[in-house]
């Protein structure tokens, strides 16, 4: 079932991504996305005896992790709906559980409370009748665990957009990261003092980072962290504020596009402040700047292929391999005849391949 | 609603390796975590009344109940149909053109099946899928063995042991759903292993007694042993603690220490255990199952319902069996050696042409051969 999860996501990262640019919460847009898209549809297709269960399973699983952090409010509402969409139109009966881990319940129910306070009804709404449906698991984990030890263990990418990103710094620079940090580079200044021709004086050639670099960097992310919660209180003051003169009507004046301007406000101030503190990290953070304004993220969730690939590619574009080297060599002998390569043709041809 | 600091807590399951298995934490406690946090009708078998919920809605978020009616409409599940309820849509069809990455992977598949002579659905999936289907939503006769609101439900697979040669390259199992009140030995007796019922000895002279004597019978010890401690099964005044010799083993190499306990006096309530993880089961002396429980969970509506139903098996692999030598149709029950009348060495055979080719019309053994019992890996599919 595996080969149905780079597809799925693909697919549920679409949906959102237009969800995304609707710069709304309201369920009436996403619904309005999800006809256009037929993405009941999905579940469409013959499929064998427990295939349709496992299928249900495996979507409403993929699904699920939109529904929480590290995921911007929209989004996570957005993969709430995602959920309720799969879980009414799955064809299984009775239906495929949400599961519901336990480390994730403190999410869903901050996530509940601030929908409750930004009046967003729709969203409570469904996630409420979610609940009311026995459409969850209380479970341990969200899935089912076997001791799957994998050689290449699937990497968890998050798609980049969809990221609350006044988390991220919080992420990045924890105090383990710090220690970390401060360690290695009083390391590095004693490495640098030893090679150094006047001993215990760092040859000033090489002073090419701030000497209290640890230091530095703390001071930064606090200053950072203090800015984040001034501007954060000052929205909440500012809702607040917007909530008690109208009822319903805040709900409709979009709360989510306020926030989009924030987080923006954030990203750019984030850059810039990470810049200043650690040069060596300019270029990657260069990057990230660039796709975030890049219009298709479809292509940016893509993985890069791989070495083996490129160097397949290379090698066919040069010429100096044949097509023929690169078929199969079977192991217990090197040579081939041409009736076992056609019937080597023949096998490649009736296994499918996902 | 005391979920406010409940990631602190040890006893709520977190990845160790992500994807592979959890930390270990305690059953019951997990259990109670639970039930603090949600109120009884989020894991209630009946409804709460729409009224209800509604009436409740409206009061907490302080709408009207018009307002409550327009959400209704709004977020109605009828809105995510892309055709009209009436139109009659086929499916099992994937559509013309899809635009979905996963309909265009799955038409590309169902593409090549139609170029397929025949189409063979996996016996295993089909048979899976049945048992799962056969317990769902099933209600007990006598309302005294409904499950509990509010019971565990744990999934628990017991591997195949490798004695076999063509188990090593796959990992056949059963699977078992346990309640969170049951005791280790309810999933012990419900295991099935060929090795409970292997017969001993040789038998040529005597086929007609051989059935009598089950190994289940004979050697009743056996242990789970989970996160450092051993759960022996001493229910019988023959039972031997099968743990003591491993104990003394790794007293004398510097272990960590383990513990033992009853199997008999422990549920699955009060285990310490990760999820994912490889625990082991032992019967028969030296017959080895990796044991696994791959989920728990708050038990559903859904769910089956009657008790005396658990240990439900959901899951069995089906072994592919070894026919008898002689008619290639019935399961073998026979293995002999040294056999003149035998096309190989060892031969199998089932129970009619056994005695059929071995034995005169009056039971007397015909020719030279030693006969053994044979239980074949399959005999429980
Ligand atoms: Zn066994
Ligand atoms: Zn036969």
């Amino acid at each position: 079932m595996d080969y149905y999860i780079p597809p799925l996501k693909a697919d549920c990262e679409d949906l959102l991504n237009q969800f995304q640019k609707t710069e709304s919460v309201r369920y009436e847009e996403f619904a309005a996305i999800w006809r256009k898209m037929n993405f009941s549809s999905i579940f469409y297709g013959k499929m064998a005896g427990n295939e349709m269960r496992t299928f249900s399973r495996l979507i409403l699983t993929i699904a699920y992790q939109y529904f929480l952090p590290p995921h911007t409010f929209q989004i996570r509402a957005g993969g709430l709906y995602l959920l309720y969409g799969l879980y009414h139109s799955q064809l299984a009966s009775p239906k495929e559980k949400i599961r519901l881990a336990l480390k994730d319940w403190e999410h869903v129910q901050k996530f509940q409370t601030d929908a409750v306070n930004a009046q967003h009804y729709d969203v409570v709404y469904i996630l409420r009748r979610l609940f009311s449906e026995k459409a969850f698991y209380f479970a341990a984990m969200p899935k089912h665990l076997s001791f799957q030890v994998k050689r290449k263990p699937t990497r968890h990418t998050v798609c980049e957009e969809f990221w609350d990103r006044s988390t991220r710094v919080k992420d990045l620079v924890t105090s383990d990261t710090l220690e970390e940090i401060m360690n290695v580079h009083e390391h590095y200044e004693k490495v640098k003092a030893a090679i150094s021709a006047t001993p215990g004086q760092p040859d000033p050639a090489i002073h090419l980072i701030n000497k209290d670099l640890g230091a530095r960097l703390q001071s930064t992310v606090m200053r950072f962290h203090k800015w984040q919660e001034e501007t954060e209180r000052r929205r909440n003051g500012y809702e607040d504020a917007g909530d008690t003169d109208a009822g319903e009507g805040t709900s409709k004046q979009s709360e989510c596009s306020s926030r989009a301007q924030l987080l923006a406000s954030i990203k750019s101030k984030s850059y810039g402040q990470v810049v200043e503190a650690s040069r060596s990290r300019r270029h990657r953070q260069a990057e990230m700047d660039t796709s975030a304004s890049e219009p298709n993220p479809a292509t940016r969730c893509k993985r890069p292929i791989s070495l083996r690939e490129r160097t397949r590619k290379k090698l066919m574009s040069q010429g100096s391999a044949k097509q023929e080297d690169l078929e199969s060599t079977t192991q217990w002998r090197l040579s081939m005849t041409e009736q076992d390569k056609l019937g080597e043709r023949r096998r490649e041809k009736k296994s499918f391949k996902w | 609603m005391a979920a406010k600091h409940i990631n602190s807590n040890n006893n709520v399951p977190v990845y160790e390796y992500t994807d592979i298995n959890t930390k270990p934490f305690h059953v019951g406690a997990f259990l109670s975590l639970w039930k603090e946090t949600l109120t009884p009708s989020d894991y209630s078998f009946q409804d709460t009344p729409e009224e209800k919920e509604d009436a409740e809605f409206a009061e907490e978020m302080g709408v009207p109940s018009e307002t409550v009616d327009e959400l209704k409409a709004i977020c109605s599940p009828h809105t995510l149909k892309s055709h009209p309820e009436d139109e009659n849509l086929d499916k099992d069809v994937v559509p013309e053109n899809p635009s979905l990455q996963t309909l265009r992977l799955r038409k590309k598949r169902q593409d090549y099946k139609e170029t397929l002579l025949r189409d063979v659905t996996c016996r295993q999936d089909f048979y899976a899928n049945e048992l799962e289907i056969l317990a769902m939503g099933k209600r007990p006769e006598d309302p005294e063995d409904l499950v509990p609101e509010g019971e565990l439900i744990l999934s628990v697979n017991i591997l195949y042991p490798v004695i076999f040669e063509r188990f090593k390259n796959v990992r056949p199992h059963q699977t078992f759903q346990v309640l969170g009140s049951q005791k280790l030995t309810q999933l012990r007796d419900a295991v099935c292993c060929v090795s409970d019922l292997q017969v001993s000895g040789e038998f040529s002279n005597t086929p007609d007694m051989a059935p009598e004597f089950i190994s289940k019978d004979h050697y009743k010890s056996a242990f789970f042993y989970f996160e450092g401690v051993f759960y022996n099964d001493l229910r019988y005044p023959e039972c031997r603690d099968l743990s003591q010799t491993i104990l003394e083993w790794a007293k004398t190499h510097e272990f960590p220490t383990f513990h033992t306990a009853k199997m008999e006096d422990t549920t699955f309530n009060k285990l310490t255990i990760r999820i994912g993880y490889p625990y082991l089961y032992c019967h028969q002396g030296d017959c080895e199952h990796v044991v696994i429980f791959t989920d728990i969970r708050l038990s559903h509506r859904d769910d089956c319902l009657d008790q005396t139903l658990f240990p439900l098996l959901t899951h069995k692999h089906r072994v592919i069996t070894r026919k008898c030598a002689v008619c290639h149709l019935y399961i073998s029950r026979w293995i002999t050696t040294n056999d003149q009348l035998a096309p190989m060495d060892p031969c199998l055979f089932c129970d009619v042409c056994f005695r059929m080719l071995h034995y005169d019309s009056q039971g007397n053994k015909i020719g030279d051969f030693l006969a053994y019992p044979y239980v074949d890996a399959g005999a429980f599919n």
